[in-house]
């Protein structure tokens, strides 16, 4: 405490040289509200970034705002930023709900917006062009699991479980569509609503079902219940799927007795063979304490382009956005470029991975030219 | 069949749990004739207090019920004779919404000192099983059940057969009649919610092994407790008891049998009705 | 707002200077737009104005009335989901799906009102929060009509086109601006009508003492389901013009338990019972929810001087006040509840007639 007026009177004397000349990033996050666990992993990720464009010599000022996970706040924070703080361009929101919102907003403003990992379709599908997204989208997430398992085995039979959410129920959808499409049939299909602790009854008619695999969305914390109940009810699927979320988490890999040998969906996992993946893992780890997740090299990617380009364009919208379209970009979350295509404008193509927990750590297993490990397949059976 | 007998199993042992939590909450509204909007979250400090013995004490989750209890009692007891105490008289809305500044009060400080992180309990039982034919039984719920069984079994013995639990359940029948007949009416009000909140407790760190925590873990519980007390009729603690077990197994067979996504649907319906039909609830009025 | 010494004069009933400042205060409003373009400014109005119509429509019922209805969500929700059910899925131009919208908040309160107003004091509170989940449960799941968990998202508000030219176009927030200001302005109307008609009277009276009213002959759930409606429609309103406005709801943002409790604070921290107690409650929590959120405090201090950006305070500040907007609110209601039951504005309107009482027997001596 008593060296806090020297403190100030460094701050003062250090705030104009820093001040000056620096481009100007909103940032949109769910910072607090039910969604801020899976909302830090994109704090830190930013942050990360925003050390490694200083290195660079690219000095921008974030902003910070706090969407609480509504929609309505998003918009309040998008006003500020594209009115009052003047940013040449916006990274964020985390939930799609947010995003939705958001992005309208940033079209109408014509401020540049990159989003790093909200994956509803439609949110790059509205002819916007201001709108960039980094982010595979919720289709991706079902689709390369069944690619993977319809490879590995000749599954007939699909269960799809998913909470009852934007996030759950767009993916259930997307899977039932592509598991139509690859001629498995879709024998048991359920959306719950999250948070309970007890899912033995549904468990238990998955299991009459008796499907060849088990296709999941969930968040966090219901991930581990429902597996756990599973072994409990010992439910011995082919394989068991997740589509990202809860089951691409360091804190349910380490549930070994549950969580060995499920599969998951993810756009990104420290051991893949992109450039500085690894380094990127270790560094977070060391920084922050914890694994990073998908999401932190999301928005570390997000805010790295969003970055480079602001800087190069001297903070000019339009001159952000044509560089936005412009350019692409490799790094450790594989190469990015932002394209039209399917309906799609400005969306990167992503090539998703496929994660299995291995005695407590996760191996990239799919696709093959980017593995760390030999998938194993069909499910060994509970310990 | 199996999967009634499964679904009706486990609802009735998760539904020992919801019992306790209710009790707890009928205990408090009986004396003092304030719905705890709060109580959702005392049962979220029980699972923090079960989280930490387990992680730097070392002490199973079930064991750590003794040290639970009373922390709980405690915390209960002084917030009762700080904050509640001053409302005993107030509108019963102003009541309810102290509570509910109470309870954003504590998810809130909670998140603040812990963050959202979800914390996750892991012992070797977890989920273990074992099997009964074709159904398969839970064993930390088995466990679980079988302590809130002898909770509940000691808390009837102290509202029946020691003095102090007499002037509870004399409080609780007619506050001013009691007050009358020389009980100490202020005490036995810092009593029941310190009861209240040991038990929501017990509850938190029963739960705690099968489940997860996070500072806003509590809100569906407060709302659960609410639809078991009316059901059981409000300050009965028998009827809480059977309120609970009925609750756990009804969302379990709509799970099961309608879909678990409207499991909740069909409890808030139920509510209603009983509100409607029968508001003393199956167990009378103040039968604590 | 108006300084604080002068809302005591509008509280108590309208004075004739109440009724010169409310005038001002509703002229100022209505030419603010004119003068400050910044769509942040005009957002955190129209944010007010929506806290405004809801707190008040609210206090007919909770506060002349003193049914605390924790339920009013579903109101709300029924008010976002018609107009924009109809606007998305069949095209309905949102000024015609206002009609069925606000005529079925008037037959779902009617109908939740008979059910519900049987019950009293906790009883109703529980009830009505049982309504408003249901309500959104339903939302939830029924797929169909509401698109479920994924919500609505709304592609644009067609403007208001007559004979060819366009009168209102929806695409700036100065339209949904002067809804929100000529909803809020009808509401304080409303309730200013309400305070001084028999059906004021009659619900003031259930709320001093159900059963003497009662007994005198007021037919109680009557007159309670007659301001729950009225209660009702304006709640509706709300929320369809916070779904036209905001362009995308779900069930969890139009039906979730948050908004009601929102609802019943707004009323409650500025004081209920009294025209402008909830206006002085958005006030008071719009501004400090949107302070924490966007971390203005922390900048105020340090544009001050008085904690440097770098200090420990500083970064301690920054990193946790605008976490902290839920805990500050649950002091906040802890606070009014204890030391201020009839709200902020009771708070400070007792204060002044205690001073004036003391000033009085002062000069008497």
């Amino acid at each position: 405490m008593t060296r806090l007026p020297l403190v100030v009177l460094a701050a003062l004397l250090l705030a104009p040289s820093t001040a000056f000349a620096q481009v100007k990033i909103g940032v949109i996050n769910s910072m607090t509200g039910p969604q801020a666990p899976i909302g830090e992993n994109l704090t830190n990720g930013i942050k990360l970034a925003e050390e490694d464009l200083k290195a660079k010599g690219i000095s921008v000022q974030l902003v910070w705002e706090d969407d609480t996970g509504k929609p309505q706040v998003g918009l309040s924070a998008m006003d500020k930023l594209a009115t009052r703080d003047r940013v040449a361009g916006v990274v964020g929101a985390y939930t799609s709900a947010v995003t939705n919102a958001v992005a309208k907003k940033a079209e109408e403003y014509k401020v540049p917006l990159v989003n790093p990992v909200a994956s509803k379709e439609e949110i790059t599908r509205q002819g916007y062009k201001y709108v960039f997204r980094v982010s595979a989208t919720t289709g991706d997430y079902a689709s390369i699991l069944l690619d993977m398992a319809t490879t590995l085995g000749k599954p007939k039979t699909i269960a799809i479980l998913s909470e009852n959410t934007d996030f759950g129920v767009s993916g259930a959808k997307s899977a039932k569509a592509y598991a139509e499409k690859k001629g498995i049939k879709v024998v048991f299909e359920e959306a719950y609503s999250p948070g309970s602790p007890d899912y033995r009854s549904t468990l238990v008619k998955v299991k009459g079902s008796n499907p060849d695999i088990m296709f999941m969305v969930s968040y966090v914390a219901d991930a581990i219940t429902l597996m756990r109940q599973s072994r409990e009810l010992q439910l011995t699927p082919m394989a068991f799927l997740g589509a990202g979320a809860g089951f691409s988490t360091a804190q349910f890999a380490s549930e070994k007795n549950i969580s060995n040998s499920v599969f998951s969906s993810t756009q990104w996992t420290p051991d893949v063979s992109w450039k500085g993946s690894k380094a990127f893992g270790d560094r977070y780890q060391k920084r922050f304490g914890k694994e990073p997740t998908y999401h932190a090299a999301n928005a570390y990617t997000a805010m790295m382009i969003m970055g480079e380009v602001a800087s190069k364009a001297a903070g000019d919208r339009e001159k952000v956005a044509a560089g936005l379209r412009a350019g692409n970009w490799d790094g450790l979350f594989g190469p990015v470029k932002f394209e039209d295509f399917d309906g799609y404008q400005n969306q990167n193509k992503h090539q998703m991975l496929v994660e299995q927990v291995q005695d407590g750590k996760y191996a990239t297993v799919w696709p093959p030219a980017l593995q760390s490990g030999k998938p194993i397949w069909p499910f060994p059976g509970w310990k | 069949m199996t999967i009634f007998l499964q679904s009706l199993l486990s609802g009735i042992l998760i539904g020992g749990a919801y019992a306790l939590i209710g009790v707890g909450l009928t205990i408090i509204f009986g004396v003092m004739r304030i719905i705890n909007f709060a109580h959702g979250d005392l049962v979220m400090l029980g699972m923090y207090a079960s989280y930490f013995l387990f992680t730097l004490g070392n002490v199973d989750p079930f064991v750590s019920i003794v040290f639970v209890f009373p922390l709980l009692f405690l915390f209960g007891a002084i917030l009762q004779k700080t904050v509640i105490n001053r409302v005993l008289n107030a509108l019963p809305q102003n009541q309810i919404l102290l509570t509910i500044g109470i309870g954003l009060i504590l998810s809130n400080t909670m998140m603040l000192l812990f963050t959202s992180d979800y914390r996750i309990i892991s012992t070797s039982y977890s989920s273990g099983s074992f099997r009964l034919g074709e159904i398969s039984v839970s064993t930390p719920l088995l466990l679980s059940f079988g302590i809130t069984g002898l909770v509940t079994a000691i808390l009837y013995w102290f509202l029946l057969k020691t003095d102090t639990g007499q002037a509870i359940r004399a409080t609780a029948q007619d506050r001013d009649a009691a007050q009358l007949m020389g009980v100490n009416v202020k005490r036995m009000s810092v009593l029941a919610t310190g009861l209240g909140a040991g038990l929501a407790a017990v509850a938190g760190a029963l739960i705690s092994p099968t489940y997860y925590i996070f500072p806003q873990v509590g809100q569906p519980f407060t709302l659960k407790a609410f639809v078991i007390v009316v059901l059981g009729g409000m300050g009965s603690v028998m009827g809480a008891t059977v309120g609970g077990i009925i609750i756990g197994a009804t969302e379990s067979l709509a799970g099961a049998y309608i879909s678990s996504g409207l499991k909740d649907l069909v409890v808030y319906v139920l509510f209603l009705l009983i509100l409607l039909f029968k508001p003393a609830g199956l167990f009378g009025k103040s039968r604590v | 707002m108006p300084p604080r010494t002068r809302t005591r004069t509008r509280a108590r009933g309208l004075s004739a200077f109440s009724i010169v400042a409310f005038i001002a205060a509703v002229v100022l409003l209505a030419l603010f737009p004119k003068f400050v373009e910044n769509p942040y400014a005009v957002h955190l109005m129209v944010t007010f104005f929506l806290a405004v119509i809801m707190g008040e429509a609210w206090n007919l019922i909770g506060g002349y009335g003193g049914q605390y209805s924790v339920g009013h969500a579903a109101y709300f929700g029924i008010g976002a989901y018609t107009v924009l059910v109809l606007l998305q899925t069949n095209g309905v131009a949102p000024w015609w799906g206002l009609l069925p919208a606000l005529a079925l908040a008037l037959g779902v309160a009617a109908i939740v009102g008979s059910i519900t107003f049987r019950l009293r004091g906790p009883y109703f509170v529980l009830a009505s929060i049982a309504v408003a989940e249901i309500f959104r449960l339903v939302a939830l799941n029924w797929k169909s009509a509401t698109n479920g968990a994924e919500g609505i998202l709304l592609s644009g508000v067609p403007p208001i086109v007559i004979g060819g030219t366009e009168i209102v176009n929806f695409s700036s927030k100065v339209p949904f601006y002067y809804m929100g200001l000529a909803l809020a302005v009808l509401t304080v109307l409303v309730t200013v009508w309400f305070q001084g008609s028999k059906l004021g009277y009659y619900l003031q009276a259930i709320r001093e003492d159900q059963d003497a009213a009662n007994s005198l002959g007021i037919p109680l759930t009557f007159y309670k389901n007659i301001a729950l409606m009225i209660s009702a429609f304006f709640t509706a309103w709300a929320g369809a013009l916070y779904g036209l406005y905001v362009g995308f709801i779900d069930p969890q943002t139009a039906v979730g338990l948050d908004i009601s409790v929102q609802i019943v604070l707004t009323a409650i921290i500025g004081g209920i019972g009294t025209v402008f107690g909830p206006v002085v409650g958005a006030a008071i929590l719009v501004a400090l929810s949107e302070a924490l959120r966007s971390n203005a405090i922390t900048d105020l201090l340090v544009a001050g001087g008085l904690v440097s950006e770098t200090s420990s305070i500083g970064i301690f500040l920054k990193d946790h006040l605008s976490h902290a907007h839920m805990l500050i609110y649950g002091f906040l209601v802890a606070i009014v509840i204890l030391f201020m039951p009839d709200g902020v504005l009771g708070a400070v309107n007792n204060a002044a007639r205690r001073r004036r009482a003391r000033a009085a027997a002062g000069g008497a001596r």
